[in-house]
C-alpha cells in the first residue's frame, strides 16, 4: 500500500512526484529524506521510518526511487517493487540518468500509472507494458515522421492481459526463429588471512533471448541438474517436470528475460590465486602480492584486476607491479589491472607503504577484491544438455554460451 | 506544493522565474483552445509538456486549470494523459474548477476505445472531490460491467477510491456486492484481484460499524473463497498473488490434511523469481505449521535455501529486507542454520548495517560444531578497517564465549587481541575478558596474567578503563603491581574525566586495600580524599559512604565491598521473547525491518482501514492480552525453546481465547475487545476522586531510603496471593467494566526501578514473582502502561491493576479494583512493595 512515489535525482532533486492515494504525501519529505541520506552516507538502510512516513528507498544508477506509506506492508514488496520500477524505466529509456528522465518524464509517469493504481502493483511485466506504452526509441520516432501518428501509445489494448500466459504478447511473428541460452555465473569466495578457502559458491543465471514466432513450448534440459543447491524461476517455468525429472518446461515472453537463477554451494577451488604477503616494522609496511592461475579452467582468463583499500593510518605508498598498471586513486584505493596472466611470469604487486609517524606496524589489514571474467565456461560445471521446441519452426537457430565472472571474490590479508 | 527551492540546483535548465511564465502558457494555452488547425495537437503537446514539467519540479500552475480543460478536448491519447494528469493533481484545491472536467471525462468514459475509457475513469475518480461523487457512481456502475477486462479492473479500484471519498455514497450504490460478485466470477484475474484487495479495504473499515460487513469480511477468509483463490494462484500476477497468499495467513484450516493441501499447492511459489511472493509463500508455511512442531521445524528446513539465495541475489536494497527476516528466523531457530553459518560471513563491501544483522546471525548460530570457524572469522573482522565492525565483531566473539561451555580457544583468541595494541581492540576486549571472568571465574589465572601487562596509559575508553579497575580491585591478589597501578591513578584523580571510572577506581582501591592493606593504604586515603572533595554526587556519596563504613566497622566494611561472589550464569537478553514472538507475528511486514512489534512503531489513526492486521495492531492491548497470559504460562513451563513456545502459546492461544492475533483474526470477539477496550480507556480516563495522600510518606521513604533496599517494611503479608492465578482477557475486561475503582493512588519509583524499566517485559516478570501477573501492557519509554490482576490465594477473588508509569518523572499510576473491596488497601500496599522492589537485585 504505497502512497506516494519519488523520483530524486543524484542531488536530492525531486524529479517526479507520482501520488497513489487520497493521502498526499507532501514533497517536503523529501528533503528530510536528502538530509538524512547525506549526515548517514553509508549506514543509511533501505527502509526507514521518518517522523510521518516509512519510507523505501531503491538507488539504481545515482537515481533514488523514494515510496512512502504509512501502514504496515510486507517490505520487500515496496523494494522489489521500486526494483521494477527502475528496471522498467531503464528499459524504456535505455539507461537511467537525469536527463533522460526529465526528458521522458510524461513517459514515466504514463508507465507508473499503468504498473500501479491507489498504491497496489497492477503489472510490471515489461511485456506488456510495451504494448500499452510504446517506448521512445528511435523506431518510434523514425515511423512517427513517417506516418505522421505521434503517439506512442498502441490503439489496442494488450491481448495479453486476458491471456493465461501474461508474461507472452500475443503471437509474434518472425521470419528467422532465433532462441539464444546463457548461462551466466558469478563465483563468490572467500580466502583467509592464513590462505584458506574459507567460502566458495556460484550464484548463476540463466538468461535466454527468445524470438520465436507463435506460442512455442520450450523444454531445457541439463547434463548435471544434481549440483544446483537452489533455484528460482521465471514465472512461465512450469514446476511440475522441474520436480519430477528436472526438466525446464516453458513458454518463454518474447525477447531477453531471466529464465532461472541458481546457487551452487562448496566449491572446492578457485581459477586463480592471490597471494598477498604484508610485512611491518619501524614504520613501514613491505608489500608483496603474487598473482597465478591455479586451476586452469580451460578458457582464457581475462580482465583481471585486483582492489585494495589503504588503510587510514598509511601516509603515502609506493606500489609498482611487473605487469599490468596500478593506480591509487584519491579515495585511497589501490587498482591493479592485469589483464591476462602472461605465460612467462607471474605478476606481482611490489612496493611499501609509509605508516603514519607514531605508528610502528600495521594493524589494520586491507582486503582485496579481485575480478576476473572467463568467456566460454560455467565454472559450476553446470552443462545445458539440450534445448527441445515442441513444435520447430523452419529456419530455427539455437545458441548457447557460458560466462564466469567474479562476484565477490575477496582475499584478506 | 513546496516552493522549488532545488530548482537552483540544475542551471542547465531554463527555469521560470514565476508568474510571467505561466502566464504566457496561459495566453498560448487560450490561443490553441479553439484552434483546429491541422498540426495543432503537435504543439497542444508542447505546452501542455511544458505545464507538467513545472507542475512536476514544483511550481504551481494551477491558475491554468480552466485552460487546460479548455485543450483538453482532443483525440488525441498523449494529450488526455497528460491532462488528465494535471487534472488529477489540482482538482482537490481546485473543487469549483474540477467540475468543469467532469464533462469531457464522462464522456470519455464512453469512448469506443477501451484505452481511453479506462484511463478516464481512473482520472474521474482521482479527482477525489467530495461534492462530484454524484458523477462518479454512473461511470462506475457501467465501468463495473464493461466487457472489457482493462476498465473493470480500473472501475474495481475506482470503487474503493470512492468509498474513501464518500463512504455512504458507495455503500449506497451497492457497489461492495457488485465487487464480491465480480470477484467469484471474473475471468481476468487482475480484475479479481483489484476486487480482493478493494473489500479487504471496505469492509475492514465497514466492520466497525456494521454487523453485516464483518460477516462478510469473515467471509473473505471462509473456506470456498480461499480455496478458489488457491486454485487459480497461478494465473495470477505476482503482486496479486502476494495479496492473495497475505489473505490466506489469515484463514484458518480445519485439520491438518488441508495444512498440507495448501503447502503443497503452494510449494512451488518459493522458487519464484519475485521475493516478495516467495516471503509472502514462507509465512503461510510458518503461520499453517505453527501447531505442529515437527512439520514447523521441516519448513524451517525447506525455507532456508530460498532464503540463502534470495539474499545472495538481486539488489543490496532487496538482500537486507530479506536479510532482516533471515535474522529473526535465525535467532528463533539457530540450530537449524547452524550448517549454514558461511552465508553470514561478511563481505568485505557490504554496508555496515548487513553486517551488524550478520555478526548477530553468526553468533546466534555458533554451536559445539562451527565455534572454531566462526570465532577464526570473527577475529579477521578484528583487524578491519571499518572500527565499528571491528568492535562488534570482538564483542561477538564475546557473546559467542559466554553462550559455550567450551571456551578454551576463545580464551586465548581474546587474549591475542588484548595484545593487539590496538586502542579499541584492546578497549573491547577487555570488557569482555570482565564479563568473560564474572561468568568463567576458573579462567582468572590465564587472563589476569595477560591483563596485568597492559599499561593502563593505553587504555582510554570509560568502559574498558572500568572494567580494567573492577580485575584490578578483583584480582588484586594475583596482580603483583595492583596497589601501585591503582595509586597512580589515584594520583591523577583530577584527569579522570568519567564519573563512572572514578566510583570504580574508589571500589578497586577498597578491594584491593582488603587484601593487601599495608601496600594500599596511602592509596585508598588519598582515593577516599579526592572522592569526597568530588563534585560529582555519585562519586562523593559513595566515597563517603566508604569512609563512614569504615569508621563504624572495618569487617563489615570487608563484607560490603568484598562479597563471594557468584558466577554470573546468565546475562540478561536485551529483547525479550515475547517481543520477538510478535515480531514473528508479523512476519513479512516493516515490523521485521524494524525489530520492533508494530504497535510501538505505526500511527494509530493510519491503520484502522487498510489491513486486517493492522487493525488487530490497533488493539494493542486487546492482542497482546492474550499473549501475555500465556507468557505467564511460559515462564511456568521455563522452557527456553522458541520453536516450542511459540507453537505452545498458539495452542493455549487456541484454547484458553479466541482473540489472539491469528488463529482466528476475524472472530468477532477481537471487535468486541476493541469496544470494551475503549470502554476501559474511557473509565480511566475519568479522574476518579480517590487522593493522593497517603502515598506521600511512602514516596518519601523511598527517597530516603536511596534506593538500598527501601522496601516499605512490606507489612507481613496477611493478604496471600495465589501464585498460578489465572485469568482470562474477556473476564478481565468484563471485571474492568463492572467493578468500581476501590483505590487510586499516585507514587514515586525508586530510581533503579526507573532504569530497569526500559521495556514493559522487564517489569512483567518481576511482578510475575511477586504473584502479581500482567494481562496487558504497551508503550514506549517514557510512558508505559499496565494492565495487572492477582488473585487471592484460596479464594477466587480478583484484584484488577491498571498502573500507568512514567520513567522521566519516575511517577507511577495505579488504579485498583477488586471484586472484595475491603481488602484492595492492603493489596495496594502489597503492589506497591512490589513495584518498589523492581531493579533492585
Amino acid at each position: 500500500m504505497l502512497q506516494c512515489i519519488f523520483l530524486l535525482s543524484d542531488s536530492g532533486e525531486v524529479m517526479l512526484e507520482k501520488q497513489l492515494t487520497g493521502h498526499r504525501v507532501d514533497r517536503s519529505i523529501c528533503d528530510w529524506f536528502w538530509d538524512q541520506s547525506i549526515s548517514q552516507g553509508d549506514s543509511f538502510k533501505p527502509v526507514i521510518a521518518s517522523p510521518t512516513h516509512y519510507l523505501f528507498q531503491v538507488v539504481q544508477e545515482g537515481i533514488t526511487f523514494l515510496a512512502c506509506t504509512q501502514v504496515e506492508m510486507p517490505p520487500l514488496m515496496g523494494i522489489e517493487f521500486l526494483c521494477r520500477v527502475a528496471d522498467v524505466l531503464s528499459e524504456y529509456l535505455g539507461g537511467l540518468n537525469e536527463d533522460v528522465i526529465k526528458d521522458n518524464f510524461v513517459i514515466v509517469y504514463e508507465l507508473l500509472d499503468e504498473m500501479i493504481d491507489n498504491g497496489f502493483p497492477l503489472t510490471t511485466e515489461p511485456n506488456i507494458l510495451r504494448e500499452m506504452i510504446a517506448p521512445p526509441n528511435i523506431v518510434s520516432k523514425v515511423l512517427s515522421v513517417v506516418t505522421g501518428n505521434s503517439s506512442n501509445v498502441s490503439d489496442t489494448l494488450p491481448g495479453a492481459t486476458g491471456s493465461c500466459v501474461p508474461w507472452r504478447a500475443a503471437d509474434p511473428k518472425y521470419a528467422n526463429n532465433e532462441v539464444y541460452v546463457d548461462l551466466v555465473e558469478e563465483m563468490d569466495a572467500v580466502i583467509n588471512r592464513d590462505g584458506v578457502l574459507v567460502k566458495c559458491e556460484i550464484y548463476g543465471e540463466v538468461q535466454v533471448n527468445s524470438h520465436l514466432s507463435g506460442l512455442p513450448d520450450l523444454t531445457l534440459s541439463f547434463a548435471n541438474p544434481s549440483i544446483l543447491d537452489d533455484v528460482r524461476f521465471h514465472p512461465c517455468v512450469r514446476f511440475r517436470p522441474w520436480e519430477s525429472h528436472q526438466l525446464l518446461s516453458f513458454v518463454p515472453p518474447d525477447g531477453e528475460f531471466k529464465l532461472m537463477s541458481y546457487r551452487v554451494k562448496k566449491l572446492k577451488s578457485t581459477p586463480i590465486y592471490v597471494k598477498p604477503q604484508l610485512t611491518s616494522d619501524a614504520g613501514k609496511c613491505r608489500v608483496n602480492v603474487l598473482v597465478g592461475i591455479k586451476n586452469d579452467p580451460g578458457k582464457t582468463i581475462d580482465s583481471i584486476t585486483l582492489q585494495f583499500q589503504l588503510p587510514p593510518c598509511i601516509l603515502s605508498a609506493d606500489l609498482t607491479s611487473n605487469h599490468g598498471t596500478v593506480n591509487i586513486l584519491s579515495n585511497k584505493i589501490c587498482s591493479w589491472s592485469i589483464g591476462r596472466i602472461p605465460k612467462d611470469k607471474a605478476p606481482s604487486l611490489t612496493g611499501t607503504l609509509v605508516l603514519e609517524t607514531e605508528l610502528e606496524r600495521l594493524h589494520v589489514f586491507p582486503t582485496f577484491r579481485v575480478g576476473f571474467r572467463i568467456m566460454g565456461v560455467a565454472l559450476s560445471g553446470l552443462q545445458i544438455d539440450k534445448l527441445d521446441l515442441k513444435t520447430v519452426p523452419n529456419r530455427l537457430y539455437k545458441g548457447f554460451r557460458a560466462l564466469t565472472r567474479a562476484g565477490e571474490f575477496e582475499v584478506r590479508s | 506544493m513546496a516552493p522549488p527551492a532545488q530548482s537552483q540546483r540544475s542551471p542547465s535548465r531554463p527555469q521560470p522565474s514565476g508568474k510571467s511564465e505561466v502566464s504566457d502558457l496561459k495566453l498560448q494555452l487560450r490561443q490553441l483552445a479553439g484552434s483546429r488547425a491541422p498540426g495543432v495537437d503537435d504543439s497542444k503537446r508542447e505546452l501542455f509538456k511544458k505545464v507538467i514539467s513545472y507542475m512536476t519540479i514544483g511550481i504551481d500552475v494551477s491558475s491554468l486549470f480552466g485552460e487546460m480543460v479548455m485543450c483538453s478536448a482532443t483525440s488525441d491519447i498523449v494529450l488526455k494523459k497528460m491532462c488528465y494528469l494535471y487534472v488529477g493533481n489540482y482538482a482537490k484545491v481546485n473543487p469549483d474548477l474540477a467540475l468543469l472536467t467532469i464533462n469531457f471525462l464522462q464522456r470519455d468514459c464512453h469512448d469506443e476505445d477501451p484505452m481511453i475509457r479506462g484511463l478516464a475513469l481512473r482520472s474521474l475518480c482521482s479527482l477525489r472531490v467530495a461534492n462530484l461523487v454524484e458523477y462518479l457512481v454512473g461511470p462506475l456502475g457501467s465501468g463495473l460491467k464493461d466487457s472489457n477486462s482493462y476498465v473493470r479492473m480500473v472501475a474495481v479500484i475506482g470503487v474503493l477510491k470512492l468509498y474513501h471519498i464518500s463512504a455512504s455514497t458507495c455503500v449506497d450504490a451497492d457497489f461492495p456486492s457488485i465487487l464480491k460478485h465480480l470477484m467469484l466470477n471474473d475471468s481476468d484475474t487482475q480484475v479479481v484481484a483489484n476486487c480482493l484487495s478493494a473489500l479487504q479495504e471496505i469492509w475492514s473499515a465497514e466492520a466497525s460499524t456494521s454487523e453485516e460487513a464483518t460477516r462478510e469480511r469473515e467471509t473473505l477468509i471462509s473456506k470456498p473463497v480461499i480455496y478458489y483463490l488457491l486454485n487459480r494462484i497461478k494465473e495470477f500476477n505476482e503482486w496479486a498473488q502476494c495479496l492473495v497468499l497475505e489473505l490466506v495467513t489469515k484463514y484458518v484450516p480445519s485439520d491438518s490434511s488441508e495444512i498440507f493441501d495448501i503447502m503443497n499447492l503452494l510449494e512451488d511459489r518459493l522458487q519464484h523469481a519475485n521475493g516478495a511472493v516467495v516471503l509472502a509463500t514462507i509465512k503461510v508455511f510458518l503461520h499453517l505449521t505453527l501447531s505442529m512442531t515437527d512439520v514447523h521445524q521441516q519448513v524451517y528446513e525447506r525455507i532456508k535455501a530460498p532464503l540463502l539465495t534470495l539474499v545472495s541475489s538481486g539488489s543490496p536494497e532487496q538482500s537486507y529486507a530479506v536479510l532482516s527476516h533471515l535474522h529473526l528466523l535465525v535467532m528463533r531457530a539457530p540450530y537449524i542454520f547452524s550448517s549454514d553459518y558461511k552465508h553470514f560471513y561478511c563481505q568485505y563491501n557490504e554496508p555496515s548495517y548487513v553486517k551488524r544483522l550478520k555478526l548477530e546471525m553468526l553468533t546466534a548460530v555458533a554451536n559445539d560444531s562451527n565455534t572454531y570457524e566462526i570465532v577464526t572469522e570473527l577475529c579477521e573482522y578484528a583487524a578491519n578497517v571499518d572500527i565499528p565492525i571491528a568492535r562488534e565483531s570482538i564483542r561477538a566473539v564475546g557473546k559467542i564465549a559466554l553462550q559455550q561451555y567450551d571456551v578454551n580457544a576463545i580464551v586465548d583468541r581474546l587474549l591475542q587481541f588484548l595484545e593487539m595494541e590496538k586502542d579499541y581492540v584492546t578497549a573491547e576486549a577487555l570488557v569482555l575478558v570482565k564479563d568473560l571472568l564474572r561468568k568463567y571465574p576458573q579462567w582468572s589465572h590465564d587472563c589476569i596474567a595477560v591483563v596485568g601487562n597492559i599499561s593502563s596509559k593505553n587504555v582510554q575508553e570509560p568502559k574498558a578503563k572500568a572494567a580494567l579497575l573492577w580485575m584490578l580491585g578483583e584480582y588484586s591478589q594475583d596482580m603483583q603491581d595492583a596497589p601501585y597501578i591503582l595509586e597512580s591513578l589515584v594520583e591523577n584523580w583530577d584527569e579522570e574525566h568519567s564519573a563512572e571510572v572514578r566510583l570504580h577506581l574508589l571500589t578497586a582501591v577498597m578491594k584491593c586495600f582488603f587484601k593487601r592493606p599495608p601496600e594500599t593504604q596511602n592509596a585508598l586515603g588519598a582515593a577516599l580524599a579526592a572522592g569526597i572533595a568530588d563534585f560529582h554526587q555519585d562519586v562523593h556519596d559513595r566515597a563517603l559512604f566508604y569512609y563512614r563504613i569504615l569508621q563504624y566497622n572495618v569487617s563489615v566494611a570487608e563484607r560490603v565491598v568484598n562479597p563471594p561472589k557468584q558466577a554470573v550464569s546468565v546475562f540478561a537478553d536485551t529483547q525479550s521473547s515475547e517481543i520477538k514472538d510478535r515480531i514473528f507475528d508479523e512476519f513479512n511486514s516493516l515490523s521485521v525491518v524494524y525489530q520492533k512489534p508494530s504497535y510501538m512503531f505505526t500511527d494509530k489513526e493510519h491503520r484502522g482501514p487498510f489491513e486486517f492486521s493492522d487493525e488487530l495492531g490497533n488493539l494493542s492491548i486487546g492482542g497482546e492480552l492474550a499473549d501475555d497470559v500465556v507468557s505467564a504460562q511460559r515462564v511456568e513451563e521455563n522452557d527456553k525453546d522458541l520453536l516450542l513456545t511459540t507453537s505452545e502459546k498458539e495452542e493455549t492461544r487456541g484454547s484458553s481465547s479466541n482473540d489472539s492475533a491469528y488463529t482466528a483474526p476475524y472472530d468477532s470477539s477481537s471487535a468486541s475487545v476493541f469496544a470494551s477496550q475503549t470502554q476501559i480507556e474511557s473509565a480511566i480516563s475519568n479522574p476518579t476522586a480517590a487522593g493522593h495522600s497517603p502515598q506521600a510518606s511512602l514516596a518519601i521513604d523511598d527517597l530516603l531510603g536511596l534506593g538500598i533496599p527501601s522496601v516499605p517494611a512490606a507489612p507481613s503479608p496477611q493478604l496471600k496471593l495465589n501464585t498460578k492465578a489465572a485469568l482470562d482477557p474477556s473476564t478481565f475486561q468484563h471485571k474492568w467494566r463492572q467493578l468500581p475503582v476501590a483505590l487510586s493512588q499516585e507514587f514515586l519509583l525508586s530510581p533503579q526501578g526507573v532504569a530497569a524499566l526500559t521495556a514493559p517485559q522487564a517489569l512483567l516478570r518481576h511482578m510475575q514473582s511477586h504473584s502479581i501477573h500482567c494481562i496487558a501492557s504497551g508503550g514506549q519509554s517514557p510512558n508505559f502502561k499496565f494492565f495487572f490482576f492477582a488473585q487471592k490465594a484460596e479464594e477466587s477473588s480478583n484484584y484488577l491493576v491498571e498502573c500507568i508509569i512514567n520513567t522521566s518523572t519516575a511517577k507511577a499510576q495505579i488504579k485498583v479494583k477488586a471484586d472484595d473491596q475491603s481488602t484492595s488497601q492492603a493489596f495496594s500496599t502489597l503492589f506497591q512493595s512490589a513495584l518498589s522492589k523492581f531493579g533492585i537485585p
